[in-house]
């Protein structure tokens, strides 16, 4: 199916998200649309698809021209679409999930689950996948609910599928056995979208690139006629980051140090886990998420009661703690989920950047507020941390993603505390933003603080921390030094039993 | 865009009041209407009765009402703002009302020690109540919405009970306590109906817009509300928070009844605080300004005019007072709608960061 987009404007308020694009997808092909977050590529594709009604501009699908009432038109005409966040149900099993809303109805009005059964495992034979169709949802992986997803496409027959960021939680060689199905696919003749902000996977999987900023697009054509260096500079629009350059650093006391710690989890108990931060290095915990890392995180910060062991900061045992002890005991927390947990939206910048302070009477006059001086410490921040912000009484809903993050590391960086923990500190932010978190993180480091980072960007571990803890399924599967890494090393040591769903194709 | 969305999700703005001015006038025509009541009468009994009468009575009562109103309106804000879903006012009240009315008539002592220590009293008892609540939802997981609704019988039935029982005015021959003493009675404003209990509540409305906006408490409170998750991630303490922002919301709620007792009836009578709904009026008067603590008094001032309007109604053109329970059925609908809608974009919101 040849989609064209012609012309295509999407505004949300004052906002132009889209601006007058114009696109061609062909079949037979794996098309990247790569740029920043906020640059407009997954609203253009949820124009196709038609999660968003465009304000101007044509879909033609095959020459003739569509528009779409609903989703629900656009999977009927054969496209399909794999989004960031899983759309799932988890109590149903894998082949319940996959035949909702499209289920084959027998003689009776009953659904006949046995020949849905039949087309998808010859479909999904053709293709190399397998995955047990009778299991519940909720006991998949993150990887198995992708293949969940796009096996979804598959039985829908769909011609034309977009995939919005379908690597972020995959480890390496999910990721790779991902590409291989997406390429069988391009061979049969269907065209494939691929959401991307990773250049890597553009270079090794695309045909055609698409490179979006600022809601235009700003060049489209065949890989072979670009280069990695052309994209990049064309998604940030004009010269990159020189990558950071981290000094090697002797690593001082022990700020952090937790023993045969247990934590209850989802179904499972994680732990008992033991490791060690020291004073001036950051120590990366590497995974898939979902895999003990946040039960780690909310035992360590004081959101959830361990089942037994020891948590010591600086020395001084903290388990039995609240978290506002355990904060003033010395420890920060960038939270994963700034909107909801790092956040509080509706209220004020300065709200938000004064809340959690130490100095309570740096902003307060007896029971009572200070609101200038709480304002001059917001607008400090903003300054400081570069946060792009309309002023400090705005609302932090009016923020976006990235300037949102930008707002809770500087708030938590501030307090200059001995142990800051980080979790995910630049999910879904952009590279601009990425850059300067990853400054600020590397500038404490020097200045002899310890760091804790979580991520599931291995990019991000790797680039960051002295040493690495691997974690899976609740256990730490290995550590490796940070001089030392090898992604493929520490991929392998990440994977989990979904990646032998997808064949091995390269 | 955005905005907007704050507008109508934060404040009453003023589209939204013209659509309640609207809706209740399009309502009261097509009743009336349906009644064959002259419209021109009604509308002037309805003003009359609300504002009027002779050198203003009515509207002492409008105002008498309204105290205990925006009273209850206030002891809600209080929870809902620090997302504190108390439901429970009715036996806060209840609690403070019937406290206030047997301490009085027990204690002995100077009239104005017996008032003070009465309506502290008052407010202790409104507390405890709430803090019940608030034990059982920390404590022993029953949500607070449950919790403090369920609280409501049992103080309920217990005054009744004390009433009917142990303290009841035997020869009055009615389900009611003594009469406490004349000398603790709050005093009139001079040539009116009208007891200084309002200035209290006055007091209240100024304290709960001081707390709001300019106090640590109150600041931590409403991140609370905002967002529980992230109360707890910058470490602030929760459960104490709740707790202590609703004994004050009970503690305001135990005043109420207290004025109610010392301003209005002078005694506790069996469902004198339940069955005008005062508690459920306040709720919904806080809910149609979107937790704005200043538009409070207005919104409370509103609902009690609406009823002795409609009493005034009754009166000049014989338009039966229900309809004043059909007007308030039609605004606590407007009030749903609206909540649900600022619920909804709120959600929508949730989704759209990073889009």
């Amino acid at each position: 199916m040849r989609a064209v987009l012609s012309g295509i404007t999407v505004r949300f308020g004052d906002l132009v998200a889209v601006n007058n694009v114009s696109l061609t997808i062909e079949p037979g092909e794996i098309h990247a649309v790569v740029g920043e977050n906020g640059a407009g590529k997954t609203t253009l594709m949820n124009a196709l698809f038609g999660l968003v009604q465009p304000e101007a501009g044509k879909i033609l699908l095959d020459g003739n021209e569509r528009h779409w009432a609903s989703p629900q038109e656009a999977i009927a005409a054969g496209l399909g679409m794999v989004h960031q966040h899983f759309m799932l149900q988890d109590s149903m099993t894998v082949l319940e999930n996959i035949v909702l809303t499209a289920e084959p109805v027998g003689r009776l009005g009953f659904v006949d689950f046995a020949r849905a059964r039949r087309l998808l495992t010859a479909r999904a034979k053709a293709h190399g996948i397998t995955l047990p169709l009778d299991r519940r949802v909720d006991s998949l992986s993150v990887g198995e609910k992708q293949v969940v997803e796009i096996l979804k496409l598959l039985y829908r027959d769909s011609r034309l599928l977009i995939l919005d960021e379908p690597t972020s939680v995959l480890t390496p060689r999910e990721k790779e056995r991902l590409f291989g199905v997406l390429k069988s696919f391009r061979d049969e003749g269907r065209a494939v979208v691929l959401i991307t902000h990773k250049l890597d996977e553009v270079m090794e999987s695309a045909d055609r690139v698409s490179v979006m900023r600022g809601g235009h697009l700003v060049s489209s054509g065949p890989l072979s006629a670009t280069s990695r260096e052309e994209i990049a500079r064309q998604i940030v629009g004009g010269g990159l980051p020189a990558p950071r350059q981290r000094t090697a650093r002797v690593a001082g006391d022990t700020v952090l140090s937790v023993e045969r710690l247990e934590v209850a989890g989802r179904g499972r108990t994680v732990g008992p886990l033991s490791f060690s931060v020291r004073a001036g290095e950051i120590v990366g915990i590497a995974g898939v998420s979902g895999n003990g890392q946040a039960e780690l995180i909310a035992a360590l910060t004081g959101l959830r009661r361990p089942l037994s062991g020891s948590i010591s900061l600086l020395g001084r045992p903290i388990e039995a703690l609240d978290v506002e002890a355990r904060r003033r005991a010395g420890m920060s927390y960038i939270p994963e989920d700034r909107q909801r947990v790092g956040l509080a939206l509706a209220a004020s910048i300065s709200e938000n950047a004064n809340a959690g302070r130490d100095d309570r009477t740096a902003f307060t006059r007896g029971a009572f507020l200070d609101r200038k001086a709480m304002a001059r410490f917001a607008r400090m921040l903003i300054e400081r941390y570069r946060i792009r912000a309309a002023g400090p009484s705005v609302p932090a809903a009016t923020l976006s993603g990235g300037n949102k993050q930008k707002l809770v590391v500087g708030r938590e960086l501030e307090r200059g505390t001995p142990l800051i923990i980080a979790e995910n500190p630049t999910w879904g932010v952009d590279i601009g933003a990425i850059d300067f978190i990853h400054g600020e993180l590397l500038r404490l480091r020097g200045e002899g603080h310890a760091l804790l980072l979580v991520s599931s960007e291995l990019d991000e571990i790797l680039a960051l921390s002295d040493r690495i803890l691997v974690m899976f399924d609740g256990r730490f599967a290995g550590e490796v030094s940070g001089a030392e890494a090898d992604p493929e090393r520490i991929g392998s040591m990440m994977t989990s039993g979904a990646a032998e769903l997808l064949p091995e194709v390269a | 865009m955005r905005k907007h969305i704050y507008r109508t999700l934060l404040a009453g703005d003023l589209l939204s009041w013209l659509g309640v001015a609207g809706a209740i006038l399009a309502v009261i025509l097509v009743l009336m209407l349906m009644v064959g009541a002259p419209v021109g009468e009604a509308l002037q009994g309805f003003w009359s009765g609300a504002f009027g009468g002779r050198r203003y009575a009515y509207l002492m009562t409008t105002l008498s009402r309204a105290a205990i109103i925006i009273g209850m309106a206030v002891s809600v804000l209080l929870s809902f703002r620090a997302g504190l879903f108390n439901i429970g006012g009715e036996g806060q009240l209840v609690a403070g009302g019937l406290v206030a009315a047997l301490t009085a008539i027990l204690l002995p002592g100077p009239p104005l020690l017996v008032l003070a220590v009465s309506v502290l009293a008052a407010m202790l008892a409104g507390a405890l109540w709430a803090l019940l609540a608030g034990v059982l939802q920390l404590y022993v997981g029953v949500p607070l919405l449950v919790g403090s609704l369920l609280l409501n019988y049992p103080a309920r039935y217990i005054a009744s009970y004390l009433v009917a029982h142990p303290f009841r005015d035997v020869p009055s021959g009615m389900l009611q306590s003594h009469l406490v003493p004349q000398e603790t009675w709050l005093p009139y404003f001079p040539g009116t109906r009208l007891d200084i209990g309002i200035l209290f509540i006055a007091a209240a409305s100024i304290f709960a817009v001081i707390y709001s906006h300019a106090t640590l408490h109150g600041y931590h409170a409403r991140l609370n509300g905002l967002s529980p998750d992230f109360a707890r991630a910058v470490g602030l303490p929760v459960k104490k928070l709740a707790l202590q922002t609703l004994a004050m919301s009970g503690a305001i709620a135990g005043l109420v009844g207290a004025i109610a007792v010392f301003g209005i009836h002078h005694r506790y009578i069996d469902g004198m605080l339940v069955q005008p709904l005062y508690a459920w009026t306040g709720i919904i008067a806080v809910l149609l300004v979107g937790m704005i603590p200043w538009a409070v008094p207005l919104s409370g001032f509103f609902f009690a005019a609406v009823e002795t309007g409609a009493a005034g109604m009754e009166r000049a053109a014989a338009v039966p007072k229900e309809i004043a329970l059909v007007i308030q059925a039609v605004i606590i609908l407007f009030v749903a709608s609206r909540v649900s809608g600022a619920l909804s974009v709120s959600a929508e919101r949730k989704g759209a960061d990073d889009a």
